[in-house]
């Protein structure tokens, strides 16, 4: 009954029968994998983007400090409320005061609103007293794709471990109308006051309001 | 006409005594027209009136829902009324997607009417008043414009409603055309229910037919990732639409609240409440099926390892060596026999499963060790059967006669019996990878689950088949002789072990009257053993054993039918000062979840031996309660020992289809982790470490 190869079709059966289960078991998990963005308590994305005096920044220098990221667009309604305000500079000068680096991100595309030159965003910068640590160029939407911004003003607040401790709103006042600053909550002042303090933040993940960020397609 | 109205403006606002800022009932503002709609201006105390914010957008601008998404704010009206007269909110029509790179907005283009109503006190005087809105929006292309205006209207409050109302016809027309976009109730008798799961809910609609498209418009912001696409399964009578979680929820809301847009321009407020709604069959590629049935093989092979199992390969090994002498040539189709009882038992079993699940039973595998009448004759087959191979009597159809003096015709349904044998053993024992291959075979088509349980089987007689296969390997074993014989005898030792534990389950569930019919059963087996070894080969004694048997059988069946008494569920059977295990309920599993606690489920059955190896190896060991403990975690045991309709269902909702199954919740996630079938100390500790959120919630 015997063929004349018994065993070597018997060793071929066996190793294929072998990949394909060890296939089988990496396909299984493979499929296992994560949500992409940012999930507050988790690590921040690292990110590395040239500023606007050409330097190059990353999260990781910044290791041990608190990080602030703000995105903004100059032309956008509810960005001026707080520049023209002035409430964005005060909170930058506050918090950087403090030991707080404080990066100003943005994520527009060349040809959209907020798009800018690094030496148009300097002088914007002279112009309103802004005091940010540094401005992130990011006109190819990288670091904002990579935090998932979705309006200008976004605020991501990240602690000194690198772990993200607020995402979301600037304050409880979802409108373009700079009356409003006076008497909201301001959640970014929030979340660092507690973090600095060791508590816990009380309102960690708001939803922001504002413009969207003007990604390229 | 424009000057009366101004008049009339003029002298509603002396007759009110609000000084309002007459700016007309419309304004042109930057890429839009705005207009406040009033079809008829009359009022009558006691009856609100239409009136209605309508919108015509530049191409390409759009305004927003009350949930504008991404970004985006919806508009707002501020009313000045005279005293007496009160405006409701805005109702917002059914919006559009409007995506933006990677963001997705709700809203409107072209044109939208907000509709609201106007109430009138029955004390307000007669005459005309007016009403002055002013509103504030916020309108996008791909730049953001806010926007106000001012708009006002007159009306006159009358004593009763005219039917030719003067003035009617000033957006009368509009209001008529558009107020059909709102959403309208969900009509009587269908239902909608959501279900949350790692990552996503699952809402399923059942309007009596097929639903085959579908839009799910959040009325709460941060709910769901509003860009990830949503995903329609159309069922025969209605939809499931699967819908991504935004990733920072940190609790599953109460209930799932918007609007639900349908094919053919049918817009639903819905507030869908949570229920359980079984994943949709994924149309399921070949991949699939290929990745479950190469589960399936491989957790068939290691089915051989359980201890389920062993008592039948020891019985197999014992056929290969007592046949190891002149009939090799025959072992082959021994082997082939035992896969072919293997497959077919495996058929059977899915068979009766299935046809079980159509006929409307929530049942699962190992579905046969909840009836306690297979328990008992599954215990009394497996003592006879020891008595046997411990050399009391030889039974005819013996089962390890392969080959040797009986009849060729025998041997082989010898062989066909040990792979039934060793199938209706295995069940309780879900090796690793089984419980997801099983879990998703059931949840397929019939083909797939037959295939799947098909390598499965094929899986299970691998190991014999191949040394049958290859008479080579079968050179290794020793030659026959004496020793067979104290092999045999010894065989019967760990068959024994299997009726300890089958009577062991029957004594947790149908208590200690049943358990004493059925030793007694055992009594008349031994009997009929006795004459049967006494007397072989002789009809009548034969005979008398035969009936002596059938006794047997009935007493067996009687007394764990009739003479059941209920016990005490197995939850409540822990050791003294062992963890404080609940018993399951989904109320239960949200009661904690919602105070922030991690929750650890077993699912366990009484009749499923790799769960009580699991809970005394791993989950009762005082490493792993100290773990629990510290990490605050609440304890839910599910027990399926008897049919559970609930636990069927949540078993579903895991991916499973039976037990073991144990789900770890991490508080602020809903996307339980799964333990392996198999535990270890290690296992559970390690998942309880990666819960870094707990330990915080139990120390706030």
């Amino acid at each position: 009954m015997s063929g004349k190869y018994p065993r070597t079709r018997l060793y071929l059966v066996f190793s294929l029968g072998f990949c394909w289960l060890v296939a089988s078991v990496l396909l299984s998990h493979a499929a296992m994998a994560g949500p992409n963005g940012v999930r507050v308590g988790a690590a921040a994305p690292k990110f590395k983007a040239t500023d606007s005096q050409g330097k190059s920044e990353s999260l990781d220098q910044y290791r041990g400090k608190f990080v602030v990221l703000e995105w903004h667009n100059q032309g956008c309604p509810y960005t001026k409320k707080h520049y023209d305000s002035g409430n964005m500079q005060a909170l930058q000068k506050e918090w950087t005061a403090k030991g707080v680096v404080w990066l100003t991100v943005i994520s527009s595309a060349p040809g959209e609103q907020g798009y800018v030159t690094a030496s148009q965003e300097n002088e914007y910068l002279r112009k309103m007293k802004a005091a940010p640590t540094a401005v992130l160029l990011d006109p190819e939407g990288i670091v904002g794709r990579l935090y998932s911004a979705k309006t200008t003003p976004q605020m991501v607040v990240i602690d000194r471990t690198g772990k993200v401790i607020y995402d979301g709103a600037i304050d409880d006042k979802p409108t373009p109308d700079p009356e409003d600053v006076k008497g909201a909550k301001n959640y970014v002042s929030d979340a660092l006051t507690a973090a600095m303090a060791g508590k816990p933040v009380a309102t960690p993940y708001t939803r922001p309001y504002g413009c969207s960020v003007k990604y390229g397609e | 006409m424009r000057i009366f109205r101004a008049v009339t403006v003029f002298l509603a606002a002396l007759a009110s005594g609000v000084a309002a800022i007459a700016v007309g009932p419309s304004a042109d503002v930057a890429h839009l027209h705005v207009q406040l709609v009033m079809p008829n201006p009359t009022l009558v105390g006691g009856s609100p009136a239409n009136v209605g914010i309508y919108f015509k957008l530049e191409p390409g601008w759009h305004i927003y829902w009350k949930n504008a998404g991404d970004s985006g704010e919806p508009p707002r009206v501020r009313w000045t009324l005279p005293e007496g007269i009160t405006a409701s909110d805005f109702q917002f029509p059914a919006p559009k997607r409007l995506p933006l790179g990677p963001l997705m907005d709700f809203g409107y283009e072209d044109e939208v009417l907000f509709p609201l109503t106007i109430s009138v006190s029955p004390k307000v005087k007669t005459g005309p008043v007016s009403l002055h809105a002013k509103v504030d929006w916020l309108v996008c292309r791909e730049q953001c414009i806010p926007g106000k205006a001012e708009l006002d209207t007159t009306a006159t409050v009358v004593d009763h409603l005219l039917k030719d109302a003067p003035g009617a016809g000033a957006g009368a027309e509009i209001y008529k055309r558009l107020l059909g976009r709102l959403p309208e109730p969900l009509p009587s008798g269908d239902r909608v229910v959501f279900q949350s799961y790692a990552g996503g809910f699952r809402l399923a609609l059942a309007t009596g037919q097929r639903e085959t498209t579908a839009e799910f418009f959040p009325s709460e912001q941060n709910i769901l990732n509003n860009p990830a696409p949503q995903t329609v399964t159309p069922t025969a009578t209605g939809l499931i639409l699967e819908l991504a979680k935004d990733p920072n929820l940190a609790a599953n809301p109460a209930q799932l609240a918007g609007v639900l847009e349908l094919s053919g321009g049918r817009n639903y407020d819905i507030a869908a409440l949570p229920g359980t709604v079984a994943a949709p069959k994924p149309p399921t590629t070949a991949l699939d099926v290929l990745r479950a049935t190469g589960l399936a093989f491989l957790g068939g092979i290691i089915l051989n390892l359980m201890p389920c199992v062993f008592p039948v390969l020891f019985i197999k090994g014992l056929s290969l060596v007592q046949s190891s002498g002149a009939e090799r040539h025959k072992q082959r189709s021994h082997g082939l026999v035992y896969t072919l009882g293997i497959v077919f038992s495996f058929w059977v079993l899915v068979g009766a499963l299935l046809g079980l699940r159509a006929a409307g039973l929530t049942l699962g595998w190992g579905f046969q060790f909840q009836s306690p009448v297979f328990l008992g004759l599954m215990a009394s087959l497996l003592f006879f059967l020891g008595l046997s191979l411990a050399g009391q009597f030889e039974i005819g159809l013996t089962l390890t006669s392969a080959g040797g003096s009986l009849a060729q015709k025998q041997g082989y349904a010898g062989s066909f019996f040990t792979g039934v044998l060793a199938v209706v053993v295995a069940t309780p024992c879900t090796a690793p990878f089984m419980g997801a291959a099983v879990g998703f075979a059931l949840s397929q088509s019939a083909f797939v689950t037959f295939a799947i349980f098909t390598a499965l089987a094929l899986g299970l007689a691998l190991p014999y088949l191949l040394l049958t296969l290859q008479p080579a390997w079968t050179r290794l074993l020793p030659r026959p002789g004496a020793w067979m014989e104290v092999l045999k005898q010894a065989t019967a030792v760990p068959i024994f072990g299997t009726v300890i534990w089958l009577v062991w389950v029957l004594a947790q569930t149908r208590g200690a009257e049943a358990v004493a019919a059925l030793l007694a059963a055992f009594l008349l087996l031994a009997v009929a053993g006795w004459i049967m070894g006494r007397w072989p080969a002789k009809r009548v004694p034969n005979l008398a054993a035969g009936l002596v048997i059938v006794g047997a059988i009935a007493v067996c069946v009687y007394g764990v039918t009739a003479l059941a008494a209920p016990v005490a569920s197995a939850a409540e059977t822990g050791a003294p000062g062992a963890s404080k295990w609940e018993p399951w309920s989904q109320a239960a599993v949200d009661k904690y979840r919602a105070a922030g606690r991690p929750v650890f489920v077993d699912f366990t059955a009484s009749w499923c031996l790799s769960c009580q190896v699991n809970e005394r190896v791993a989950l009762r060991t005082p490493q792993v309660e100290t773990a629990f403990k510290s990490a605050n975690v609440a304890l839910l045991k599910a027990d399926w020992t008897n049919r559970d309709d609930a636990i069927a269902n949540a078993l579903t909702t895991l991916g499973r289809s039976g037990v073991p199954a144990y789900a770890l919740y991490a508080p602020g996630s809903d996307a339980p982790t799964l333990l392996p079938e198999a535990l270890t100390p290690g296992i559970v500790t390690d998942a309880l470490s990666k819960l870094p959120a707990a330990t915080n919630a139990s120390n706030r």
